[in-house]
């Protein structure tokens, strides 16, 4: 940090964080009870149509504030985010333990009524997301020398990869919920679709990132902490689908 | 109002979150005294319905503790003086500290919607299933409320963890930090660790009412005590969120008001602050020793348990120590903080039989428990956020509050909580069960029950002229005096009064030699 920098003579303000709690509180809390709670599907609908558009626009403006400092960048955010991702792995892990205990303390497992489900699908979203996960790492080493125009290629290439495994996933569930296999069928449907859910919603979330990496690249305005710490989360939900195969699907 | 509402400066942050925490304390408060009365006689009092007393219950225990003490502690104290503590001119993400603030604001709005809508949360904070699931209330809202608070604190820690390794003034070594600054730490790497797992647990729970997975059902597979074991794992280890932090801003009334270092420092911050946190996680199952469990981990369990009384004693040494041979003046911050030794001794040492399983088969479920965790959590850790409020109060306002008054609120406090809470240990040992709507039952217990009911309108009165302390001192109070209490911490010493953006005119220095409680004997380093 640059020492006449240190001292601000204003106070700082920004628009941006209170527009997206906004966002997250139309959206989220009030769209998911309105609907599912309250049964309205109309109230729903305009809380999410409300929350979502101030969700981009906070996003967005956050984003934009953050590239127009790109300058001073104190790098502090490659610690910072390791550290959110320790929180991230005590989510995964206590849905997995949530799984041990069930399928540990069950009298048969699978639990009758569960169809098999096949290794074809998953070991090919394997490829897809370890091969993801190189496109990425070759596209920094392209920003490294200078490369913009490669890293923009590179970094579309493993947004297509991540939006293909994306896609698997839906394939998978509309083949299982078409055998019946539904989320309250018994104790291995719960638990495989809160995983592969809640690993699949961190896919959508890294893709997120990647389009905020994205955009402002395509007007040449790239901040290295920001694709570097995008890489590092898409690297951790890489890894976090090693547990997922190797625990729902293989075991 | 610009500069106000969306400000990203750690001052107006802290502020924003005192206003928010206080008046969830206000609202949660006035749900205590709806409790108060309703059991002050037999019989239905207040009410006829036993689910709007469930209400009650929810939402006095989830405000307060997630919504009061929590962002108390660690939002406001944490966000004020922590960057001033260490000499730096704000936090390590300035906007990531403003998306926290607003998360918090619109779960306390989320909470309070409790009052306006249909079929309203009546969960308790704990929010067990069956019970949760199978209910008309909104559990969902409990559950977002959860999920708001938790990521705001999450983001918290993350900001708070890089402001300290990174922030600190130059030549400020790690034994020079505040106390207070230890202790927060030590809270954030709980928040950081232990709230995902409550996030998880909730949302299993919104999983299972609303999405139909069967997580705790057991008749498809499913297991009730896995939300048991996956809440108190945050849960238990969330009393030393609270207790941490609040133990902290004691220590540094006590130091300045005393007039000595903080006794044991290093012993203090590595063996009672960092102890607490690594035994912490280990003990959340004694909350389930009655709701079925084998015998060898109720054993292990209640060593754990016992253990931790090991650094809170360190703590406790400590607090004792800094008082020892000091030159003491009784100004409203160290009375408040003095006070809550005798709060902490009564609340820590009715913990013990709570941890000894033999015991914990009759308290269980009882009185005793609830006064026992009063004590020790909402009493101590609400007197030392009172404690941090009047001793900061001059630095955040630049000018002083009514010390008559604020004294006459603190002994209406004082005897309040006592005159409330100490007589339902008694009761409790007698086999008065809690969160009873009415008591028909135990007739012998209804004096009791009314002389706690006085004792809380007795809180109630204090709590109000202490509240309008605040609200006179900050727009008619008389100018302060740079650095009124004499203290060697750097929020008074190198700050204008309030201090303005940036916060220090030049970027602060210290030496080798320098301590936060240099008072002319012996220093930290030296011990």
């Amino acid at each position: 940090m640059a020492s006449e920098e240190a001292h601000v003579h204003h106070w700082e303000w920004s628009y941006y964080p209170l527009i997206l709690v906004a966002g997250i509180f139309f959206a989220v809390p009030l769209g998911f009870a309105a609907f599912f709670v309250y049964g309205s599907g109309l109230m729903s609908a305009l809380f999410i149509g409300l929350g979502v558009p101030l969700i981009i626009w906070g996003c967005a403006g956050w984003a934009g504030e953050g590239i127009a400092n790109a300058e001073n960048e104190t790098g502090w955010a490659l610690t910072g985010l390791p550290i959110f991702i320790v929180s991230e792995v005590l989510i995964f892990l206590s849905l997995f333990v949530s799984y041990w205990m069930l399928r540990l303390t069950a009298p048969e497992w699978p639990p009758p009524g569960s169809p098999e489900i096949g290794l074809g699908i998953p070991i090919f979203m394997t490829i897809l997301l370890v091969s993801s996960s190189f496109t990425y790492h070759i596209g920094e080493e392209r920003l490294e020398e200078g490369d913009k125009a490669g890293f923009i290629k590179w970094l579309y290439i493993t947004i297509g990869l991540g939006a293909l495994f994306l896609l698997m996933t839906g394939v998978e569930y509309t083949h299982l919920l078409g055998e019946g296999f539904g989320f309250s069928a018994n104790a291995k449907s719960t638990a495989f679709y809160s995983i592969t859910g809640f690993h699949a919603s961190h896919v959508l979330v890294g893709l997120g990132i990647f389009l905020f990496v994205l955009f402002p690249a395509l007007s040449g305005k790239i901040s290295h902490v920001f694709v570097t710490g995008a890489g590092i989360y898409w690297h951790f939900v890489d890894i976090v689908w090693f547990f997922v195969i190797s625990q729902i699907y293989i075991w | 109002m610009k500069e106000w509402i969306f400000t990203t400066d750690h001052k107006r942050i802290g502020i924003l979150y005192l206003v928010g925490s206080i008046a969830a304390f206000a609202v949660a408060g006035i749900m205590a005294l709806l409790i108060r009365v309703e059991l002050s006689s037999l019989g239905p009092t207040l009410v006829e319905d036993a689910s709007q007393y469930n209400v009650w219950l929810y939402f006095h225990g989830a405000a307060m503790i997630l919504a009061f003490l929590i962002p108390g502690l660690t939002g406001f104290v944490a966000n004020y003086c922590i960057p001033l503590m260490i000499g730096a001119h704000d936090v390590a993400f300035p906007r990531i500290n403003a998306f926290s603030v607003w998360l918090f604001w619109f779960a306390i709005v989320l909470a309070l919607l409790t009052f306006v809508i249909p079929d309203p949360p009546d969960v308790l904070w704990t929010g067990y299933p069956p019970y949760s699931v199978q209910t008309d209330g909104n559990t969902a809202f409990y559950v977002f409320t959860v999920h708001l608070l938790g990521f705001s604190s999450i983001l918290g820690a993350v900001n708070f963890l890089c402001t300290v390794i990174y922030m600190r003034a130059p030549g400020m070594g790690w034994n020079q930090l505040n106390v207070f600054v230890w202790t927060t730490l030590g809270a954030f790497v709980i928040q950081l660790v232990m709230i995902p797992v409550l996030a998880s647990a909730v949302t299993l729970l919104l999983f299972d009412k609303y999405l139909g997975t069967t997580f705790f059902n057991p008749e498809n597979g499913g297991d009730v005590l896995l939300y048991q074991n996956l809440f108190w794992f945050y849960s238990h280890p969330a009393v030393y969120v609270i207790l941490l932090p609040a133990v902290g801003i004691i220590l540094e009334v006590l130091a300045t008001f005393a007039r000595n270092p903080v006794f044991n420092y290093k012993v203090t911050v590595y063996g009672g602050i960092w102890g607490t946190v690594l035994l912490g996680s280990d003990v959340w199952a004694h909350h389930l020793y009655t709701s079925g469990m084998v015998d060898w981990l109720r054993i292990g369990m209640m060593v754990t348990t016992l253990l931790i009384s090991l650094p809170v004693g360190l703590l406790t040494i400590s607090l004792v120590g800094t008082l020892y041979k000091g030159s003491i003046s009784f100004k409203t911050p160290m009375v408040y903080a003095t006070s809550t030794l005798f709060l902490i001794l009564l609340g820590g040492l009715t913990g013990i039989p709570l941890a000894m399983t033999s015991l914990t088969v009759h308290l269980a479920e009882t009185y005793f428990v609830m006064a026992h965790f009063h004590y020790i959590m909402g009493i101590t850790a609400t007197f030392a956020v009172f404690a941090g409020v009047y001793y900061w109060f001059p630095l955040m306002t630049g000018k002083m509050y009514n010390e008559t008054y604020s004294q006459i609120g603190f002994w209406l406090n004082f005897i309040g909580v006592n005159l409330t809470f100490w007589p339902l240990f008694g009761i409790g040992i007698d086999g008065m069960p809690r969160r009873y709507f009415d008591y028909q039952m135990y007739p012998e217990f209804e004096s009791t029950q009314m002389l706690s009911t006085v004792g809380a309108f007795i809180v109630a009165a204090g709590m109000a002229i202490t509240i309008l302390t605040w609200i006179h001192g900050a727009i008619l109070g008389e100018k302060a005096k740079p650095n009124p209490w004499g203290s060697k911490s750097m929020e008074w010493t190198h700050c204008e009064y309030p201090p303005g953006p940036g916060n220090f005119p030049t970027p602060p220095e210290v030496t080798a030699e320098w301590s936060p409680y240099n008072y002319g004997k012996h220093t930290a380093q030296s011990l």
